[in-house]
């Protein structure tokens, strides 16, 4: 998930287009390491130093590797090290953008160590997938500080991206979320959580997107929207909410309970309190995720 | 008892949860397949059919899961039901004990689980 977040980094300080971003996120499994962005992302070089090997290396029939133990940048451990850790998937993101040439080798320094800095991450933390410091960026991204049940809307919305990449795919960046009090859209699913609060959830999205979702999750295809296809992005919604509730009753000691959904077409859906609108931007276009816990 | 011998009633408010879950009953050679679309359901179609095995949600309307495996379990106190649920808590869990369920497989539904529930089941 932290490559998500630092796609969303990237767009929301403007280093990348959306359209950029989507086709970085598109291309990257078919994106091979360097080790000059190792090496950048484990701070043991910098982009001048990077810059500089890769000058070399157009007058030397020589390895970059062995470059850069050559001009003392890197030891024979480092490349060995660097070269033998499992890429993570922000790496591989940037990594993309830098291949494509979206990103200069300083743009990518500068970028990754803001984004580390702005969360407090370590690769540690990033490689072990941290739950606590994903919590973190949600809860610092979507402003869920400023709400009263900020650990419910922090734990649940984790939760949440989590299950988009289990069950929908990896190709996301969370937007920046908005407050509202009503949400309209051509389709909506919605499940309310209750025991000893509320919570309201729902999906909204136009058709092509609403199909798109679904076919993700049934991995099957689909052409209309009927019945089926709303029972498929609800039961995404169910098993979502499910495990949510499970979470709270074995880690919280909180017995919460779920209602049957409810399917709105070309409608509104009106919250009792203020509730957060969470775009979504999939490679098949962009879903609102709506969330209010009262 | 073999798994084309198996009668297995599917219980659940999503034609999709049913569709998936019937996929791999079938599969793994399971043929005699009902369903139920809600826990009022869920007791008919148990009474008409009288399955070996119930996959039984617990978040559906008219009755829940749980007040389903209840009114079975009166009909029938040998019938074995497992509770297929999002919704795995602590006092579901508790309730479906108390009421006799055979097992309970958490959504999303793992299949090597299912298998296994089902070859103990034939026993």
């Amino acid at each position: 998930m932290f490559a998500q977040f630092f796609g969303a980094f990237l767009l929301n300080n403007k280093l990348v287009s959306p359209d950029t971003l989507a086709q970085a996120i598109d291309d990257k499994k078919n994106t091979r390491m360097r080790l000059g962005v190792l090496a950048i992302n484990a701070g043991l070089m910098t982009a001048d130093q990077v810059e500089h090997v890769n000058v070399a290396q157009q007058s030397v029939d020589k390895r970059f590797g062995d470059l850069c133990v050559d001009l003392g940048y890197l030891t024979n451990a480092d490349v060995e090290r660097l070269l033998s850790e499992q890429p993570t998937d922000y790496l591989l993101l940037g990594q993309t953008l830098v291949n494509n040439g979206s990103l200069t080798n300083a743009e990518f320094e500068n970028a990754i160590s803001a984004y580390k800095t702005q969360y407090q991450l370590s690769d540690d933390d990033i490689s072990n997938n941290q739950n606590d410091k994903l919590s973190a960026i949600v809860k610092d991204f979507f402003h869920f500080n400023t709400a009263e049940n900020a650990r419910i809307y922090t734990d649940y919305v984790t939760l949440l991206f989590k299950s988009f990449i289990r069950f929908i795919g990896d190709d996301f960046t969370p937007i920046e979320s908005t407050v509202i009090n009503e949400i309209e859209a051509q389709y909506i699913v919605c499940q309310k959580i209750h025991g000893k609060y509320t919570a309201e959830l729902a999906i909204a999205c136009p058709k092509e997107e609403y199909i798109a979702f679904a076919e993700r999750f049934a991995k099957e295809t689909f052409t209309e929207v009927d019945e089926y296809v709303n029972e498929v992005v609800g039961e995404f919604l169910n098993v979502n909410n499910g495990l949510f509730v499970v979470n709270e009753s074995n880690q919280s000691g909180i017995e919460l309970s779920l209602d049957p959904q409810d399917y709105i077409h070309n409608g509104k859906v009106k919250f009792d309190k203020q509730a957060f609108c969470i775009p979504v931007a999939f490679a098949f276009g962009e879903i609102e995720f709506i969330i209010s816990v009262t | 008892m073999d798994f084309k011998d198996i009668k297995i009633l599917l219980c659940d408010d999503s034609m999709f949860a049913r569709k998936k879950l019937g996929m791999f009953l079938s599969s793994l050679g399971v043929v005699n397949i009902s369903e139920a679309s809600d826990g009022e359901d869920a007791v008919n179609k148990y009474k008409e059919v009288a399955p070996d095995l119930v996959f039984m949600d617990i978040v559906m309307p008219k009755l829940t899961g749980i007040e389903a495996l209840k009114a079975i379990k009166e009909y029938d106190s040998k019938a074995k039901v497992v509770m297929a649920s999002s919704v795995g808590t602590q006092s579901h869990l508790k309730q479906a004990i108390v009421l006799g369920a055979y097992d309970f497989v958490q959504k999303p539904i793992d299949d090597a689980q299912v298998e296994k529930i089902i070859r103990n089941a034939m026993k």
